[in-house]
């Protein structure tokens, strides 16, 4: 009896606390619920990327029967062995906790889950939101898609994810990851021995609901960005529009791209097999990571550091015959005459510019294209991005020792050689040259909107000063009116209502056909856009990349006019969510 | 020899008070953890009509004249035996043993009503007028009738019920005044028994704990062999026996050594037996407000675990509270048996005290976790017909003993 009673008074006032927790760990249950992730807007607030119901089948394997698996594979259209597999994967867990087997099944798995469930016991769907995009603008690279955590990367963030969870992989998705990801809530409950629901604690009030997740506002322009996506269809290459004042990306493709909605949630084996063994390699951001030699496109940067030094003036001129000799014979594409730099860049005469680069010295000629953001880094908010190269004198010293032949510069001066760049490098460069060698690193993200607040933060990038003179710049910038204007390489790209100016490239490619580059800004005026284009394995700039640049431009610009915006009632139901 | 016509003198309220308080207790329990259950909401009020049933039968049993228990007593056990003899024959298998005879709707478990019997059996075998407790036959005949039960009892197999009963016989035994030689004539074997269950050293430990002991006692030779080769053989049973053992059974005496290996299997009852008593505090957590006994963490809660409703509902002073009231019962129980001069019902006294007793030392250590689970119900409390009936039918042998005690002097 005294023992009986000692023991009472152990268990119920000494280690009461103790038991306390456990009998409440025991019977309240917390179900996680997952936020909504934040919706992507475009810069008019048309809504790129957003969430979409979508159905996730699962088994409960106490009241399973695993004799069902072959229908559900069958129906799942499945490998053999699947459902045993995922099944397998997660007999850790309580068998009366549902096992997720499929996300983003059909509706038709539905409908004949729905005729035949009084068969089917232990099997149940839910609705799960995936990514869903309304607008049609594909963007892969850039929006990026969402994956399962990885085990690695759960270790690193214990606080913040949960194994199941969905974290961007790449693109925006990624880099903005914490800023859309959302909290998640939760809903307790109460459960029996059995973890069968009982009903709600104390009827959801300590209930946490999920905070979705902040929306971003994209500097992306749905219809440019509709129009270059689908100019690059069938295509290789990349385009990455720009507006020079803020360094806010327009519009950015890399071609070919694949199907966001096939990463959504579930990928399908098949289609993944297809992606990573297509030579095309679509799951590589070329606007980003691809980097070739620019052309003719880097005349423009040869000009202004010639003038900005002052080692030639707009009167200095030269006399083209065809070709110019160092060591070797360089040959330009036709006999220009007497031709100065602005002339020079208008009828892209390599003369000029093999001559020129002698004038500026290697050394300097790379000090001005750092300024313009060669050779390194652009820090733009997308993870991928590569920096190119811009060789100097150290560089061929220690390639080809302390008498490195010097006629390789005279390559260098047309862009060809051993200089490489990505196409954001280009079109930040030419962004820079439009808008008076100043602008702001670019970015894809404008800033985001606190879904309780509804406000939106902008979000501040850094300036880029070239520190290059203003009277250079125009000299360069007349140049490249005279290209699409005057008589230069890509006057039928010209248009009689918007002034563009550019400057068209071809990427010398020992592999293969040439990439085709096109550069270029609009209006001459107050410049709004500046875009690079690199169509790759295809020839000549003027003819294959300069038409491309020439639409995404007049849809930008047409944006302005209220002509493209066809703001249809199911996106606007959308954008009020 | 009618001295004075009180009711307090013919109706000891001492015996039927704690009785009441604690089936009332029961009601509670069994209301608080089958309300919320669809298929067992009907046990309280079934339980309220086996209470009013075993009340009228505490006083019919309280009115018989004393003396029809004696004359009563040999051929009660012999029907007890054929009872058992039929359970094995044609008994109903519930949750892995045979204990129960059906007849219609209606089942009863005869090991109860052979309780009642070996008690009296017992009883009147030790209170004949020429017994000597210390003479070997005596010890002999007793422990037959005491453990032909407990055999047939066995072969159910119920493990719970058979040491009911081996203490039932203990208790007796010691009432009688056995000296501590017998006495470690009747212990010694179960000595070596409970500890071969530990394993071989230890049961070769007991061996030479009892070569010791029978040392001491200098009695002759052959006698003291005789007693060791019972303890050994007593060893070798106990293996025997435990390798006979329904799995389930041995599985509770492994999840007794260390509930937590198996926390969803056999440990489960006493892990969640506990944290319900625990989680209780000093006030508990009020009336249909456990979590544990409203969620049924603990399965069949209104039977053996009933306790736990009253541990987590009512805390550690409601918990007090019943523990007291037994006390209480227990110390007029003795006190009756103290008092009552004839040995027989004297006997008969300490019989049904040592069945409580043991019932609700092994229940109560089930449910606090410092014994195993055995499946024995608490009396009074737990929810069941067999153990209510049988244990009011036992209080109405104890009132009537008092209500005649005068009459034996």
């Amino acid at each position: 009896m005294v023992v009986l009673a000692g023991r009472l008074f152990q268990m119920q006032i000494l280690y009461r606390i103790e038991y306390d927790k456990k009998s409440t760990d025991n019977s309240i249950k917390s179900l996680e619920l997952q936020p909504l992730r934040g919706i992507f807007y475009d810069r008019n607030y048309k809504v790129l990327v957003s969430n979409n119901p979508a159905y996730t089948l699962r088994i409960t394997p106490a009241y399973y029967d695993t004799s069902l698996n072959k229908v559900l594979e069958s129906v799942l259209g499945t490998e053999p062995g699947y459902v045993k597999n995922v099944l397998l994967k997660n007999r850790i867990y309580s068998k009366f906790l549902p096992v997720k087997i499929r996300k983003g099944v059909d509706f038709r798995v539905i409908a004949w889950y729905e005729e035949n469930s009084d068969h089917l016991d232990g099997v149940d769907y839910i609705i799960e939101m995936q990514r869903f995009y309304p607008e049609g603008v594909i963007a892969s690279h850039t929006f990026g898609y969402t994956k399962e955590i990885s085990p690695e990367q759960l270790t690193k963030e214990k606080e913040s994810y949960k194994p199941g969870d969905y974290v961007g992989n790449n693109g925006i998705e990624k880099t903005y990851e914490k800023l859309v990801c959302g909290v998640r809530g939760y809903s307790y409950i109460l459960v029996d021995s059995k973890q069968r629901r009982i009903g709600k604690y104390q009827e959801g009030r300590e209930d946490i609901p999920p905070k979705k997740g902040n929306d971003l506002v994209l500097s992306i322009e749905a219809s440019a960005q509709k129009v270059a996506e689908a100019e690059f269809e069938g295509k290789r290459g990349a385009l990455v529009a720009i507006e020079p004042s803020t360094g806010e990306i327009l519009a950015m493709v890399s071609a070919p791209d694949y199907d966001l909605n096939r990463f959504s949630y579930f990928t399908p084996k098949s289609y993944l097999d297809t992606i990573y063994s297509d030579p095309a390699t679509p799951l590589f951001n070329r606007a980003t990571m691809s980097v070739h030699p620019p052309g003719s496109t880097f005349k423009m940067l040869a000009a202004i550091a010639a003038l900005d030094m002052g080692v030639i003036d707009k009167s200095w001129t030269i006399t083209c015959t065809g070709g110019f000799t160092y060591g070797r014979f360089f040959k330009c594409h036709g006999s220009h005459g007497t031709v100065n730099v602005v002339t020079a860049i208008e009828k892209s005469c390599n003369t000029f510019f093999y001559k020129l680069i002698y004038k500026i010295g290697l050394d300097n000629w790379k000090s001005y294209a750092t300024r313009f953001g060669f050779g390194n880094a652009t820090g733009i908010d997308l993870t991928e991005e590569v920096a190119g190269l811009i060789p100097n004198e150290a560089y061929y010293i220690k390639r080809y020792g302390d008498n490195w032949p010097k006629s390789i510069m005279a390559s260098l001066g047309i862009g060809q050689g051993e200089v490489s760049v990505t196409p954001l490098q280009l079109v930040q460069y030419v962004s820079l040259i439009a808008n008076n060698g100043k602008s702001k690193v670019p970015h894809v993200v404008r800033g985001y909107i606190d879904p309780e607040t509804e406000e939106l933060t902008q979000l501040e990038y850094k300036e880029i000063n070239t520190g290059v003179s203003q009277s250079s710049l125009d000299i360069v910038k007349e140049g490249m009116f005279l290209v699409v204007n005057g008589h230069g390489t890509a006057t039928h790209i010209k248009l009689p209502d918007i002034e563009i100016c550019g400057k068209t490239g071809t990427a010398q490619n020992p592999h293969g056909k040439d990439h085709a580059w096109f550069v270029g800004f609009a209006p001459y005026e107050n410049p709004k856009i500046a875009i690079a284009v690199l169509v790759e394995n295809i020839g000549f700039g003027g003819t294959h990349a300069a038409p491309i640049a020439q639409k995404v431009i007049k849809a930008y610009l047409d944006s302005f006019k209220g002509e493209n915006k066809p703001i249809k009632s199911e996106i606007a139901a959308v954008n009020k969510h | 020899m009618r001295i004075d016509y009180n009711i307090k003198d013919k109706f000891d309220f001492g015996l039927f008070l704690p009785a009441l308080i604690l089936f009332g207790f029961g009601l509670l329990a069994i209301y608080s953890s089958t309300v919320n259950n669809t298929f067992a909401q009907e046990n309280f009020q079934r339980q309220i009509v086996w209470g009013i049933f075993s009340f009228i039968l505490f006083f019919v049993v309280y009115s018989l004249p004393t003396n029809v228990f004696k004359s009563l007593a040999i051929p009660t056990y012999l029907v007890s035996l054929l009872l058992l003899i039929a359970v094995l024959a044609m008994g109903k298998q519930i949750s892995g043993s045979k204990s129960w005879l059906v007849v219609g709707s209606f089942g009863f478990q005869p090991s109860e009503f052979a309780k009642i019997a070996t008690i009296f059996a017992v009883a009147s075998y030790l209170s004949r007028n020429n017994s000597d407790i210390d003479s070997f036959k005596d010890i002999i005949i007793t422990l037959a009738i005491g453990f032909t039960p407990v055999l047939l009892i066995l072969l159910e197999p119920d493990m719970g019920t058979s040491i009911v009963f081996v203490v039932i016989i203990l208790m007796m035994f010691f009432w009688k005044g056995i000296s501590s030689f017998s006495l470690f004539v009747v212990l010694s074997p179960a000595f070596v028994a409970v500890a071969a269950i530990f394993g071989t050293i230890y049961f070769v430990l007991a061996l030479l704990l009892v070569i010791v002991a029978l040392i001491s006692f200098k009695k002759n030779l052959f006698f003291s062999a005789s007693i060791f080769a019972i303890g050994l053989s007593s060893g070798f049973f106990t293996d025997y026996v435990y390798h006979a053992l329904s799995p389930h059974q041995q599985r509770r005496i492994q999840s007794f050594l260390d509930p937590n290996a198996d926390p969803l299997g056999s440990g489960y009852n006493t892990i969640q037996a506990k944290v319900a008593i625990g989680s209780g505090g000093l006030f508990g957590k009020g009336f249909l407000a456990g979590n544990q006994t409203q969620l049924q963490f603990i399965p069949e809660q209104w039977t053996d675990f009933a306790f736990c409703v009253v541990g987590e509902e009512f805390g550690f002073i409601g918990s007090i509270i019943v523990l007291s009231v037994f006390l209480i019962l227990f110390l007029r129980i003795l006190k009756l048996s103290h008092n009552t001069k004839d040995e027989f019902l004297g006997l008969v006294a300490i019989g049904i005290l040592s069945v409580y007793l043991i019932h609700f030392i092994i229940n109560l250590g089930m449910v606090v976790g410092i014994l195993p689970v055995i499946g024995i119900p608490l009396p009074f409390i737990s929810y069941g017909g067999s153990s209510l009936l049988v244990s009011m039918f036992m209080l109405g042998i104890l009132a009537n003993l008092y209500r005649t005690r005068k009459n034996y002097t």
